[in-house]
């Protein structure tokens, strides 16, 4: 029985792991329209380059985070969690 | 006749490449990966310093934060890059291609080597994933670095002037 839980709490941890990692698609598709923008834009405006590449980078180093985030939560879920929960369900059984 | 190795004349040619330097990079690109490191070194030593009073400091402490910090900057340093290089190319469609694709790249391999770290290693793991935060907390700081540079590069035009 105990196996049993632990396995489903091992599966439904995976499982957290993966469903949370969709939060990590965001980023790459909003840093791709943005730098798709700031192409535009230096197009137009070829001597304004350096500024909008500074805050460009910037802005995608913003972006990221949120899909670093998501990566942190799943690693935590992954490496972290099993060994707390299974102490939870360890005690609950004693 | 000489007997050399067959690859010399290649390696010296490839180290000795002078119309085209190896790491061609933006300027903005080495100025805004150099203020994330100093921010990431910064709340690093912060952190060590927090783990030391809170009475958890271990080598694993330490290996963690160098790991996490090394991979944030990295991370970091290769976003700028690309961007620079995809604003560079000019062409809307293939720069955002490139810029997508390269993040994907940069998660899957932040998340080996964190992965690595704490799976293999075993450092400890809040040591190691704090640290991949360190640049957005710099960041948050950025437009008062931003300003101050501006001031400063418009006094000394200013003083060029005169």
């Amino acid at each position: 029985m105990v196996e049993l839980a632990l396995g489903i709490m091992l599966g439904l941890l995976g499982l957290g792991a993966g469903i949370g990692m969709i939060a990590g698609i965001g980023p790459g598709i909003g840093e791709g329209q943005a730098v798709a923008k700031a192409c535009e834009a230096i197009g137009r405006q070829p001597e304004s380059k350096s500024e909008v590449t500074s805050t460009l980078i910037m802005g995608c180093a913003i972006a990221e985070t949120t899909g670093l985030y998501a990566l942190i939560v799943a690693i935590l879920l992954i490496f972290v969690a099993p060994n707390m929960f299974a102490g939870i369900i360890m005690n609950a059984v004693k | 006749m000489q007997k050399g190795n067959r690859f010399d004349n290649i390696s010296v040619r490839f180290i000795f490449r002078e119309e085209e330097p190896v790491l061609n990079l933006d300027p903005s690109v080495k100025r805004e990966t150099g203020y994330i490191a100093a921010w990431t070194g910064i709340l690093s030593l912060v952190m060590e310093a927090v783990f030391l009073l809170l009475r958890q400091w271990d080598v694993s402490v330490l290996l963690g934060n160098l790991g996490g910090a090394a991979a944030a900057v990295g991370n970091f340093f290769a976003m700028a890059r690309t961007v620079s290089q995809a604003v560079e190319q000019g062409d809307p469609k293939s720069a955002a291609t490139r810029v997508r694709a390269s993040a994907a790249i940069r998660m899957l391999t932040i998340a080996g080597i964190c992965a690595l770290l704490i799976g293999l290693a075993k450092t400890n793991p809040f040591a190691t994933l704090i640290p991949l935060l360190f640049p957005r907390v710099g960041i948050m700081f950025w437009p008062l670095a931003e300003r101050k540079r501006k001031a400063e590069t418009a006094g000394t035009e200013g003083s060029e002037l005169d």
